[in-house]
This record gives structure tokens, C-alpha cells and sequence, in this order.
């Protein structure tokens, strides 16, 4: 099972184009975005200034694409190419493959999360509390494990050709919808009614409210919760399932 | 004594097809067996449903008096799919260490490379190896711990020649050291080379069971062939004596090139050997370079399959 788990991580690591869009990505979008404004423009309402405001964003869409399309796209791959089936011809239970592809997944986005922390302290002067910097870090790394799931789920519904466009209008979709590339507040009012109750917008403001000094709401981790069940319970169903046909 | 393998009265189909019909059979420890049967026949499902990746709509399979699944587990069986991916972007070392570190009674990585001729492949990319190579990694993936039981379905597929017979000498060193293996197999000479036991698969049925030479014997025909003097530079009459032979199984008799005067080889078949040769002496003939020799375990198998689609027309 570790051996499983370092392999993934190796594979991970060579996978050139997964690291740049996972873990470089996010922090050249930060730069991209806040490059040019400064600390005091705030953001809306929210009481953050900018680069602290995409800061989070950014750290969370970059741990969203390391676990979304880290499981997603290699599950559907390894299924259609015959590996699952033949790792279900060792001892490895079952639901080891699955938690091997979290695990590694999750392992790639915490360097992606740590990386756009570096640049908008050094670059962008964000300054925190140590406590703020450490809850954000573990924050947004469990947050993620709900788009693992999600990950997970993708794999095993989609085949073949359709996997990638399935993922890239949810990976999309989610990240725009729940405000990770721009405010929500600056959507139309009916559209700001959806994106209150995507995951990716309780994903962030989980961050945010540490931002701001505060413990994040319980109504946003209680919603991130919801959809974690949802989408793992969806994952296991959909596992289950293609064991027993593949 | 006890089974590797039973299967009581297992039946799968996929919609209307069935492809494994109420198959029953057990398979004992140090086998070699072959199953053999066209595309189709059911092969590859069987030995899903002895591997536990897919489930039988009826009966019950099991493998050291356990569930297929729990056989595994436990590190009892190994086994190479005919379509079984493999992980890119590893190296072969990388990947074997992999399964070597699965198995709950591993060899070394180094001997298993060894043992599946790939230690020069070792440091090269999954995803770049030709296919015969790849099916070399999987049998090391097959072979990573002390199995009782190795399982191969068409395991020289996409092999040539020499790698083919370098395959199979890998493979009878693991029967040697007391494994059964299991292998399916459309390549007929495999069988009758290598296993001790062949299991013909028609149909999802099993349609015949014992060594190649009884399976030959089942199919019954045996073929005769001899140079006779006599018939240099033709005689009619004596080749209408020759078709007139008892126990001849086809037909024609051939005789080649009698009319150049050169040739004078007959070729013939028989139900039974020993009459039909007794009987070519009491044409006061002197045969010579007299053969007699069992069918082809191909032509056996055609006889016994042509014989069960005309039983079912």
C-alpha cells in the first residue's frame, strides 16, 4: 500500500504538465490577478484587500486542480486500460487504489497551496498571524479532500473521451461559480443565489473567515461537509459498481 | 485429494449469450492445464469468474476451498490477463516492486526480473516496451510471490517465434517447481506441448477433458504414411486396392505424383491403425518409411468441435 502511494507520488512528480497546472499555475494566475493592485483595494464587501482576497482563491483552485484532475482523468485512464482490473488481481483491498489516488493527489496540492502563500507574502507583502497562515494551510487542505471525492466519482462515471470534458465543466464551472477567480458579489443577483451554495464557495470563504481573524462559519463547513458525503458516497456507489462489472 | 480450483455448475451470460454454459470442473495442485478453444469459447470468462472479477449468475466457484477473492488476498493465486493494463510512466523495476510489495509471500524484485528474462528491461519505461515485452511484465507481475497457482490466459499473444519459446521455457520452470499453472490458449501446438492435462471449451461447455494424446485419441483418427515401389509410374489398380482399405477414415487416399514416376508417397487416414496396416501387408506390398502418427492436437480439435456443432444442427 505505501509502495502504491510513493509510486502514484513518483509519477505525480514526473507528470511535468499535472505539476505546472497544479502547482505552478495557481500562484502565476495570483501574480496575474493581484500583480497590480495593492493592499488597501478591498474587495467588495469582505474586508479584504485584494491580494489577500485572490490569495485564498487561488490557493484553493490550485488544490481543487491538483485532486480533481489528479483522480478524475488517470481513474477513467487506468480503468479503460485494463491496470485496475489488474491490481485487483493482488492483495490490495479494493478501496486501496482509491485512497493511494487521494492520498497522492492530496500530497501534490499541498505544495501548490504553500507555493501561492510564498508569492503573495514575499511578492504581495499579505501579512497574517502564524496561527492564521497554519489554519489557512490546514484549511484548505481538507477542504480539498471533498473535490478528491468528486475526483473519485468522475473517474468512474465517465469513460474514455468524455472524462476530460466532464471534468474541465466542473473544475470550470466550480471554480468560476463559487468565486475563486472573481467575487461573487460582482455576479447578477440570481447568479450570486447559485454560487452561495457551490462547494467551491464554502470552500473559500472557510479560508476567508481566517483571513479575517475569525473561525470559519459552521454553515460553510457544514455545507462542504454535505456535498463531501454526497460525493463520496457517489464514488463509492459508482466503485462498487464497476467492480463488480469490470 | 483436494482442488486448486472447482467449478460446480457455473453459468454467465451477457445478455442473450452464454458465454460459460454450466461448466463443471476441478483442477488439482502441480497441474499444468491447458484450456483450448477458439475466440469465443468462453476462455477468457472462465478464468474471470476463477479470478473473481466477475460473478457467476449461477453456481459456485472456488479456489482453495475459498472465494476467488480471498484466494488472492491470501497470495495463492497469480495471474496474467490477456488485457491487462499496466501502470505508465513507472519503470519496469519500479512497477514489479510494486507487485512484489503487494504480495503477502513476495521474491526478491531482482529474481523475479530474472525469472521473467527482463532484468536488461528493468530501468526502462512500462509505456515503452514492445508488446511482446509488456507481456513478459506482466508475467513477472503474475509470478511476484509464491503462488500455488498461476493463471495465464493467451499469454503469448503478440509475441514472435523466439520469445514465444523463450516464454514458455520461463513457464515450465515455475510448473517445475510445483505450481499448477493454468493457461488459456488458442495456439494448439502450446497445448500439446506444455500441459499435462486439456480442458476443450465449446460454447461455454466443457467439451473434453484429459492429456493431449487422449484428446487426439478421442478425436480417433491417426495418419498413415508410406513409399511404395509398386506404385512408380502408376498402377490404378493397385491404389483402388489401397481405397479399399479397412477402418480408412477420409475418404481419398493420396498418393503423390504417381504419374511423374517419381513420387510415390500415400497419405491416408485411419480409425484404426493397426487394421488398416495389417491389412496394407496382406496387399503383398512392401511398403516403406511406413509412419503412423497421432493428428495434430489442431486437427484433433477441429474433428471433436465439427463433431459437437453437427450433434447440436
Amino acid at each position: 500500500m505505501r509502495t502504491l502511494v510513493k509510486l502514484e507520488l513518483t509519477r505525480s512528480l514526473r507528470n511535468k504538465k499535472f505539476l505546472f497546472f497544479s502547482v505552478l499555475y495557481p500562484a502565476m494566475l495570483f501574480l496575474l490577478i493581484a500583480g497590480s493592485a495593492d493592499a488597501t483595494t478591498e474587495v467588495g464587501d469582505s474586508g479584504l484587500g485584494l491580494p489577500a482576497f485572490m490569495m485564498v482563491s487561488m490557493a484553493s483552485f490550485g488544490a481543487l486542480t491538483a485532486v480533481l484532475m489528479g483522480n478524475s482523468e488517470r481513474i477513467a485512464k487506468e480503468r479503460q486500460s485494463g491496470w485496475v482490473r489488474q491490481l485487483r488481481l493482488t492483495s490490495l483491498p479494493g478501496r486501496g487504489y482509491v485512497l493511494a489516488k487521494t492520498a497522492s493527489a492530496a500530497v501534490v496540492s499541498l505544495p501548490s497551496i504553500v507555493v501561492v502563500f510564498v508569492v503573495a507574502a514575499v511578492v504581495k507583502d499579505v501579512r497574517l498571524d502564524a496561527w492564521q497562515w497554519l489554519a489557512l494551510t490546514g484549511a484548505i487542505w481538507a477542504g480539498s479532500l471533498c473535490f478528491a471525492a468528486l475526483g473519485v466519482a468522475v473517474g468512474y462515471l465517465a469513460s474514455g473521451d468524455a472524462v476530460r470534458p466532464v471534468t474541465m465543466i466542473l473544475y470550470f464551472g466550480l471554480s468560476m461559480l463559487g468565486g475563486l477567480w472573481m467575487p461573487t458579489a460582482t455576479f447578477p443577483g440570481w447568479l450570486q443565489g447559485i454560487a452561495d451554495w457551490t462547494p467551491t464557495h464554502a470552500y473559500a470563504a472557510l479560508g476567508r473567515t481566517i483571513e479575517l481573524g475569525d473561525a470559519p462559519h459552521a454553515g460553510d463547513v457544514a455545507l462542504l461537509a454535505a456535498y463531501f458525503v454526497v460525493f463520496a458516497a457517489g464514488a463509492a456507489w459508482l466503485y462498487r459498481k464497476d467492480t463488480l462489472k469490470a | 485429494m483436494t482442488t486448486t480450483v472447482s467449478f460446480e455448475r457455473v453459468t454467465k451470460a451477457y445478455g442473450e449469450v452464454r458465454a460459460v454454459d454450466g461448466l463443471t470442473l476441478d483442477l488439482y495442485p502441480g497441474e499444468t492445464v491447458a484450456l483450448l478453444g477458439p475466440n469465443g469459447a468462453g476462455k477468457s470468462s472462465t478464468l474471470d469468474l476463477l479470478l473473481g472479477l466477475r460473478r457467476p449468475d449461477s453456481g459456485t466457484v472456488s479456489v482453495f476451498g475459498t472465494s476467488p477473492r480471498e484466494a488472492i488476498t491470501a497470495g495463492r493465486v497469480g495471474a496474467m490477463l490477456q488485457s491487462g493494463g499496466l501502470m505508465d510512466e513507472v519503470t519496469v523495476r519500479e512497477l514489479v516492486g510494486l507487485a512484489c510489495d503487494l504480495h503477502p509471500r513476495p521474491y526478491r524484485v531482482d529474481d523475479v526480473l530474472a525469472h521473467a528474462g527482463i532484468t536488461q528491461l528493468a530501468d526502462r519505461k512500462v509505456d515503452k516496451l514492445s508488446g511482446g515485452q509488456q507481456q513478459r511484465v506482466r508475467f513477472a507481475l503474475a509470478t511476484a510471490g509464491a503462488n500455488d497457482l498461476v493463471v495465464l490466459d493467451e499469454p503469448t499473444t503478440g509475441m514472435d517465434v523466439t520469445a514465444r519459446q523463450a516464454f514458455w521455457a520461463t513457464m515450465r520452470e515455475q510448473a517445475d517447481q510445483g505450481r499448477a499453472v493454468l493457461f488459456a490458449t488458442h495456439y494448439l501446438e502450446e497445448a500439446d506441448a506444455i500441459a499435462d492435462r486439456v480442458l476443450v471449451l465449446h460454447r461455454g461447455r466443457l467439451l473434453a477433458d484429459g492429456t493431449a494424446a487422449e484428446i487426439k485419441a478421442k478425436a480417433g483418427a491417426r495418419k498413415i504414411s508410406f513409399d511404395l515401389e509398386e506404385l512408380r509410374g502408376g498402377d490404378p489398380g493397385l491404389e483402388r486396392r489401397l481405397r479399399e482399405l479397412p477402418f480408412l477414415a477420409t475418404a481419398t487416399v493420396s498418393v503423390s505424383g504417381s504419374a511423374a514416376g517419381s513420387g510415390h508417397t500415400v497419405r491416408l487416414q485411419s480409425t484404426d491403425a493397426d487394421a488398416t496396416v495389417h491389412a496394407l501387408y496382406g496387399l503383398g506390398v512392401y511398403p516403406r518409411n511406413l509412419e503412423v502418427a497421432g493428428l495434430g492436437l489442431e486437427q484433433a480439435f477441429v474433428a471433436i468441435t465439427a463433431a459437437e456443432e453437427a450433434k447440436a444442427a
